[in-house]
């Protein structure tokens, strides 16, 4: 017994990274070396003995274009981790922590790749989340996949939710954001005639593809719809065509310095349209920041925000303390990613990936930090996907994000600039 | 649509503008050290960096922290040229193509550790202002950046054409050997090729900062441009780097607006191909082959 207890301390030491974990490491040995020091002695305290720690991977791009996003991300999931341990850890498996494995994908896919199987091959993992961009996500979902392990993830691309058994989705997908993004045009002006701009990877396409399909059925123009490369340089030829195609409201599906271009471009050109950032970018603290007084009244969508729950405040409140910043979408969505994981080791009692995967595919959360959603309910479906997911339309006001949209999450009217 | 179509080349020539600063100064040190400057776009960044924090605790408007930038980074290029650069020339292009990318990997990964990957932006009373004449707008911001880059490079010109050194300069990018033989020291005019094209790098990033966001990969924007521009306007060429980067800068907005907005790089390549395939040496070049 004791034998295999100093195995999985090994175990445990080859992965260890950063304070954090070294840290639950000492601790480990120490309470290793008590338990050793009891047996030398003859009695053997096993139920004061703290469970083996279960290995949750988490997979963001700490470094490269995304590093920002990807580091506050992380910072959520370490709070998170914290939250439930100091919530008692799983008590099914006797009180076992959870620990964070970080991976950093660099922002780049190839590396994800390697990342991913890198990560699952040398650590025991039950559960991962990551990756924050789509396009991250696309190829960590298939490496788990194969390896079957469980990914857990507020990344919106539909084509997570294709031929996938083990990826969960407990937030709104692209396609909804569409029709709430519709919906919001709507309500600013009865004819609503929107021009679409979309960055040209996975996370533009799929979102901008659901609002031309939607449109009709929504009773929305669409005036204009074009792909553009991110990482541009000059946001005016892109905003010219905006001008000429006559839109009143104008969607723009892009990371944060091209939108912050772009909005600042729409005040140069003295255009006046009403502009549904979407979410990505848009919903990022650093936003408001870049673009100062010219994002009061912009409108976006988001999978999370800060004001839906209580829970999401107290959240808030604490992210806040740690880094200056209001919770963000994702961080804020990763902290109830933690709780579902824990919801489902509980059940599952067991820390194999699989019985994970079984937990998970049967949650049915209404309360509690795990269902801190717009809509206050997570259940998957057979895809993998939240049943009762749909996103909140968010407004800036006042240097705030505030939720405006649908009326049950709405906790301030919407502006109308 | 006329309209449309000026407002279109008026976008492209003022960015255009920002790229020749950065392709004037991979051409010069390419023509003068023969050495290709993987890191020129990093300096840019440096350039917005300055720009930034002399306006964040100083206060100083990013246009007239020009004089900050430009000296510094002249110093750091003559640095660079005399304890790095210097030691790697030699018949073999290899060791300068790996010191010029370790730059830019170690300016790239010192910012992220320094700045962090935040996006920065400063924010000026011109920033979000533009002139309006009928229906075109001149964004103001982009206007002046203009004009000073033009300025700049018409004060190299003229420092290239008329003092000693720059005679000097441009008599070693003809012909290296000869100009050696006829006593010119290689070591001062490379020193100050290299620093005159940082100075130039330096004055980019201080003139993107009223109306570009600084972090650590911005340079890359701009440099992939810059050498399609150094290649399309001759090897070497100062002019040709200027009246490429503004064709650049123009067929890049066309592209955008006639096109598609995913277009732009595409026209920019496709010139570039065409350009390599009916003319090598580069549009620049005095004769064709």
């Amino acid at each position: 017994m004791t034998g295999d207890n100093e195995l999985s301390a090994i175990n445990n030491a080859a992965p260890a990274r950063g304070a954090q974990k070294k840290l639950s490491r000492r601790k480990f040995l120490v309470r290793t070396g008590g338990v050793l020091a009891a047996g030398a002695f003859g009695a053997v305290p096993l139920r004061g003995w703290a469970a083996d720690p279960i290995n949750i991977g988490a997979l963001y791009p700490t470094t490269g274009s995304m590093a920002q996003i990807g580091v506050g991300c992380v910072a959520a999931a370490k709070l998170a981790i914290e939250m439930v341990n100091e919530a008692g850890g799983i008590k099914s498996l006797g009180g076992a922590k959870l620990n964070l494995v970080v991976s950093d994908v660099q922002s780049d896919t190839t590396v994800t790749r390697t990342e991913t199987d890198r990560l699952i091959t040398g650590n025991k993992l039950s559960a991962i989340h990551g990756c924050y961009a789509s396009a991250l996500t696309l190829i960590a979902s298939e490496v788990a996949e194969r390896a079957k392990v469980p990914l857990i993830t507020g990344s919106s691309s539909d084509q997570l939710n294709k031929g996938r058994t083990y990826t969960f989705t407990p937030f709104a997908r692209a396609s909804q954001f569409a029709k709430a993004q519709l919906q919001m045009a709507k309500l600013v002006s009865d004819q609503a005639k929107v021009a679409v701009i979309f960055e040209n990877t996975a996370f533009g396409t799929s979102t901008s593809n659901g609002l031309k399909e939607l449109a009709p059925g929504e009773g929305v123009e669409i005036v204009m719809f074009e792909p553009y490369s991110a990482g541009f340089t000059d946001a005016s030829p892109l905003i010219n065509k905006v001008k000429a195609s006559g839109a009143n409201t104008l969607f723009s599906i892009s990371y944060l310095n091209d939108l912050i271009l772009i909005v600042r471009t729409v005040k140069q050109v003295g255009l006046n349209v009403a502009i549904n950032g979407g979410s990505g970018g848009f919903v990022m603290p650093d936003f408001y920041k870049n673009v100062g007084k010219a994002a009061e009244g912009l409108q976006g969508v988001a999978h999370w925000n800060h004001d839906v729950s209580e829970e999401a405040q107290k959240v808030n409140v604490e992210f806040k303390k740690r880094t200056g910043e209001f919770a963000f979408e994702y961080a804020g969505g990763l902290v109830a990613q933690t709780f579902m994981l824990a919801d489902a080791l509980e059940r599952a009692a067991s820390a194999d990936p699989k019985k994970v995967r079984e937990a998970l595919s049967t949650l049915d959360v209404s309360s509690g930090y795990a269902a801190m959603a717009p809509g206050g309910k997570v259940k998957f479906g057979p895809d993998g996907k939240n049943v009762y997911g749909r996103p909140v339309g968010v407004q800036w006001q006042n240097t705030d994000l505030v939720s405006v949209f649908p009326k049950e999450d709405a906790r301030a009217p919407l502006m109308k600039t | 649509m006329l309209e449309t179509l000026v407002q279109a080349v008026i976008n492209g020539l003022l960015i255009g503008g920002i790229y020749a600063l950065v392709s004037i100064g991979v051409t010069l040190i390419f023509g003068v050290v023969k050495i290709v400057n993987f890191a020129q776009g990093e300096f840019v960044m440096i350039g917005m960096y300055i720009s930034f924090f002399l306006a964040t605790q100083f206060g100083v408007d990013p246009l007239v922290s020009l004089v900050v930038s430009m000296p510094v980074l002249f110093i750091a290029g003559v640095l660079i040229q005399h304890f790095l650069i210097r030691r790697v020339l030699g018949p073999n292009d290899m060791p300068q193509i790996f010191l010029t990318f370790a730059l830019s990997l170690l300016l790239l990964n010192l910012s992220l550790m320094f700045f962090t990957a935040n996006y920065r932006t400063v924010h000026t009373s011109y920033s979000d202002e533009a002139l309006h004449l009928g229906g075109l707008y001149i964004p103001v911001a982009k206007l002046i950046a203009f004009a000073v880059a033009m300025a700049l490079s018409g004060l190299l010109w003229v420092f290239l054409h008329t003092t000693d050194l720059g005679k000097a300069m441009r008599a070693a990018s003809q012909n290296r050997d000869v100009a050696m033989l006829m006593g010119i020291n290689p070591n001062r005019v490379f020193a100050v090729a290299f620093g005159a094209a940082l100075a130039l790098a330096g004055a980019a990033g201080s003139l993107l900062m009223p109306f570009y966001s600084a972090y650590p990969f911005v340079g890359q924007v701009f440099v992939l441009m810059a050498f399609v521009a150094v290649v399309l306007g001759t090897l070497g060429n100062v002019i040709g780097a200027l009246i490429a980067s503004l064709m650049m800068g123009v067929a890049e907005s066309l592209g955008i607006q006639f096109v598609g907005a995913d277009s732009g790089l595409i026209v920019v390549f496709a010139m570039l191909l065409l350009t390599l395939a009916f003319k090598p040496s580069g549009l620049g070049a005095r004769r064709g082959r």
